[in-house]
């Protein structure tokens, strides 16, 4: 069956790691009757919630992989997206942003914004997702929706209006006041299901007339037939308001904030009913494609079922069935039999079977209309792919792919380890852009590389778990640069002379920092003592040398070359002898130029209770950090710092044990920056010996 | 120029001069102004001298926009440093950041709660502090016990402790020298400086109101518009 496109929507749920995200999508998914018992994240029932599909996750209590399940709420059919709330896992969370049209905020009522709510929402702002608020976890002690409220105007600037309002807070918490129906809400019965409207309690009736009023000026901005009403001091209707709500959320200058508890089962229908009424339907929000015809040229699409097909895949999984790839229709439609072109490899292929999936069960369906999500078996494609219609040469922009900071040496324990952990590998670079692999051509060694010690952590858990691929690992190793610091002059003679044509060519010039680039050559040879044919081959001989430093054999960045002199013969002289001519004299003259090694420094931020504070500041201090600011807000710390990546390993479980598992921190890649004489001086010695045994 | 020579001709000698060495170990002092004037320039060019002098500076702010009064100390910084061509001036900027921190509280948090988180950052002596800048503190709330905190803190650390203080608009008390809203709490302080714009000649003036036991001196110090750094009239 295809779904009317105004009845769509498609959305994201967002949030810092344990705001209770996981039980709030169990819960959604509970309400709208897809599941049939309710599973804590980490259920005594040892079932656990059902967008967890994976094992590993299970264990951890955390979201890792995004799944795509599909919903139906009154008359809306609602796609929802569920997305990593770990930054190692950001490229996820991008992904999907990318194919979203409406997302919920979660934020926790007593830990409020917190620096992984920011980062999130920093993304969904790239993406132009209009956005709910939900503030949960009401129930808890310290819960202080006005606060979190105050603290998405303030620290991520949102135009944040309360839809709703509590009706007490903490053990006290009994249900919710909805402003625009201006009525009680209390959540009944087994797990919340009898939804009971009543008057607004008498000590709260003050209150939501003051907030009711708060929100009528906000919305009287969006709306001119509001405004007038508002002005002659009468009331709006209620389909009125939730009109103008709904324009000031699409426009993204409002955020319609939620109170509630999904945990106590309080407040998450009328978040549904808010996700029905104020998110875009599909063709709401303008989706663009580059016509790769015509130079690159953006092309809006139309989200009408009669036009060529145009779709993402943005999610590959491995289910016990072979590949299934979730796809979003952008254009189009998507059927059974029917058949697409992959824009990547050009290659054709045919649609077998289409599926609806509810995390860890599935539908088989016919076809799908434009706007909507499905699942695709048996199609060979990598994640961020577009499929179009034989007429078109649409791709979809490309996602936006964050650079590798770390990388690790991994060796299959036996042969058929080795086996598995390569088919292992091929599957987690098709899924995962930021996660790459390559063997090392000097020592033979597998090396995977990825945004952080717990991303490759989870890679290496998964090769063990699903493809009974056991691997030894190295240990992690930071992405170094080397530099020079001075300019330095070289005048150096290429010689060879052992029988047949001999090898001659002598370059001079110098070397010098340079900031804005990693490389540049200059050529200020008068005279044709070099002639033109054989300038080119100087910069690619330099160009060669400055791949690898001689310090501790990493890329030298920021170069300058320039030669200005240099002799040549006319018969000995060619491209290889200049070629190598540059590579003796820049190895000749790196040492004069007084190398330095720089190593990445990364943007830490630590959040955790202010007890722990000595100690949070403490281990910064021990890892060579600058702690650039502390900002303390209640019960919470937050610390901001300067660390090198280096000192950062087993961070995440040295801050665990020393704050009870209360504190945690994001890090994210910053700047390279100069490693301190004794740091440098040992790197260079361990180069040295790693040199001396391969060499033996 | 380089980082000594820098510090040597720094206008903020001059101050320390008029206050016999300046404010001293232990001691409180008081920056005030009239809102706009631009105390938290004049402040932050005070910490920046600190630093460059190779002292710890904790910053403390009440304001919820700590990346902002990060910037004032790069802004600030880079005024001297092109002021007066300082020598690799980016190296110098990054050892300096190392010995300085900016903590932000809410306005609202206990005094002894903000002494017990210094505490924590200077933790075993893992971070040495010499200069602690409390920006923006409502004298108007403040109780006589808060400010005996701040002093036997400042003594036991030994360390300078400048408050910075907007005043509102006092009408005729302005042509007192003290603000009315320090009046109770004169004796605590050594130092007390007013940032105040003369009509005469369209600059703000830095004028010194108390200096220890002595009598008041002119500064010949005023806030430069343009640079916003403290420089000789």
């Amino acid at each position: 069956m295809k779904i009317p496109v105004d009845k769509m929507r498609n959305i994201g749920i967002s949030a810092h790691i344990d705001s209770g995200k996981t039980t709030l999508t169990e819960r959604i998914l509970f309400y709208c009757g897809r599941i049939h018992a309710i599973h804590e994240v980490k259920g005594k029932d040892g079932v656990g919630a059902t967008m967890d599909s994976m094992e590993l996750e299970r264990e951890r209590g955390i979201t890792i992989q995004s799944a795509a399940t599909s919903v139906q709420w009154r008359d809306k059919y609602i796609n929802i997206i569920d997305t990593p709330g770990h930054v190692d896992f950001t490229i996820e969370v991008e992904r999907s942003l990318r194919v979203l049209d409406g997302a919920i905020l979660v934020l926790c009522s007593v830990a409020g914004v917190q620096s992984q709510s920011i980062t999130v929402d920093r993304q969904m702002k790239r993406y132009d997702v209009p956005r709910l608020a939900f503030i949960n976890k009401a129930d808890r002690t310290g819960a202080n929706p006005f606060r979190v409220r105050e603290q998405l105007k303030e620290k991520l600037g949102h135009n944040a209006v309360f839809v709703t309002l509590p009706i007490g807070l903490e053990d006290k918490f009994e249900g919710i006041i909805d402003l625009v129906e201006m009525q009680a809400v209390y959540f009944e019965g087994e797990d919340g299901l009898d939804v009971q409207r009543r008057a607004i309690p008498a000590d709260l009736e003050a209150q939501a007339k003051q907030y009711r009023e708060m929100m009528l000026e906000e919305l009287a901005m969006f709306d001119d037939e509001l405004m007038e009403l508002h002005l002659e001091g009468k009331e709006p209707t209620v389909e009125l308001i939730k009109k103008t709500i709904r324009k000031g959320t699409l426009s993204r200058e409002l955020t319609p904030v939620f109170v509630g508890s999904a945990y106590k089962n309080k407040g998450v229908q009328v978040l549904l009913d808010g996700v029905s009424d104020y998110l875009p339907a599909p063709n709401e929000k303008p989706n663009f494609a580059l016509d790769t015809r015509k130079n690159e040229e953006k092309v809006q699409l139309v989200v009408e079922d009669d036009k060529p097909t145009v779709a993402l895949a943005f999610k590959l999984d491995d289910g016990q069935y072979g590949q299934l790839t979730y796809v979003r229709i952008y254009q189009g439609v998507v059927k059974k039999g029917m058949e697409l072109r992959n824009m990547r490899s050009q290659r054709r292929f045919k649609i077998g079977r289409l599926v609806k999936m509810h995390a860890n069960h599935m539908e088989d369906i016919e076809d799908a209309g434009a706007g909507d999500i499905c699942a695709l078996f048996g199609i060979e494609c990598a994640s961020g792919d577009t499929f179009v219609d034989d007429s078109l040469s649409l791709t979809m922009m490309s996602m936006y792919v964050p650079a590798a900071v770390i990388s690790l040496a991994i060796e299959p324990v036996d042969k058929k380890s080795g086996d598995n952990m390569a088919k292992a590998l091929g599957r987690f670079t098709k899924e995962d852009p930021t996660f790459r692999t390559f063997v090392d051509p000097e020592s033979n060694q597998t090396i995977i590389q990825g945004m952080g010690e717990l991303h490759l952590e989870v890679y290496i858990e998964r090769m063990k778990r699903e493809y009974k691929a056991e691997v030894k690992t190295g240990m992690p190793q930071v992405a170094y640069r080397e530099a020079i610091s001075e300019r330095a002059e070289f005048n150096y003679t290429h010689k060879k002379q052992t029988g047949g044509s001999g090898q001659y060519g002598r370059v001079a010039g110098f070397i010098e920092p340079l900031e804005e680039k990693d490389y540049e050559f200059v050529d200020m040879v008068k005279g044709g003592v070099i002639p033109n044919e054989f300038i080119p081959s100087c910069d690619k001989g330099f160009q060669e040398a400055v791949k690898k430093g001689t310090l501790i054999g990493f890329p030298i960045v920021g170069v300058r070359v320039t030669i200005n002199d240099g002799q040549y013969h006319p018969v000995d002289s060619s491209d290889m002898a200049f070629q190598a001519a540059a590579i003796g004299a820049f190895r000749e003259v790196y040492m004069k130029a007084k190398p330095i090694i720089l190593e990445p420094i990364m943007k830490v931020v630590l959040e955790g209770p202010t007890e722990f504070q000595g100690n949070m500041f403490g281990s910064i201090n021990q890892r060579r950090g600058v702690i650039l600011s502390s900002t303390e807000d209640g019960q919470f710390c937050k610390i901001e710092a300067e660390v090198p990546l280096s000192e950062m390993f087993g961070y995440s479980t040295v801050l665990r044990s020393m704050s009870q598992g209360k504190s945690e921190f994001t890090m994210e890649f910053l700047k390279y920056a100069k490693v301190p004489t004794s740091v440098s001086d040992q790197l260079r010695k361990e180069y040295e010996e790693k040199r001396k045994a391969l060499q033996r | 120029m380089v980082k000594a020579e820098l510090v040597k001709q720094s206008p903020l000698r001059i101050l320390d001069a008029s206050t016999r060495g300046g404010l001293g170990k232990g001691n409180l002092g008081v920056l005030t102004a009239r809102h706009g004037l631009g105390k938290r320039s004049a402040m932050v060019h005070l910490a920046v001298d600190r630093l460059l002098q190779g002292k710890g500076v904790i910053h403390i702010t009440f304001s919820s926009r700590v990346q902002h009064v990060l910037d004032y100390y790069e802004e600030i910084f880079t005024e001297i440093s092109k002021m007066k061509s300082l020598e690799k001036a980016f190296e110098v900027y990054e050892e300096l950041v190392a010995h300085r921190m900016v903590m932000n509280f809410e306005q609202k948090t206990d005094v002894q709660h903000i002494l017990e988180s210094v505490k924590a950052r200077l933790g075993e002596k893992t971070f040495a502090v010499d200069t602690v800048i409390v920006d923006e503190f409502n004298f108007a709330l403040t109780k006589k016990e808060e400010l005996e905190a701040f002093q036997s803190f400042a003594k036991s650390i030994g360390v300078e402790l400048w408050f910075s203080v907007s005043l509102k608009d006092e009408g005729a008390a302005s042509l007192q020298p003290v603000p009315l809203v320090l009046l109770p709490y004169e004796y605590f302080f050594s130092v007390m400086i007013n940032l105040r714009a003369h009509r005469e000649d369209g600059k703000v003036h830095l004028e010194m109101i108390k200096d220890h036991a002595s009598k008041p001196q002119d500064t010949h110090l005023v806030l430069d518009a343009k640079t916003l750094l403290i420089l000789k009239d």
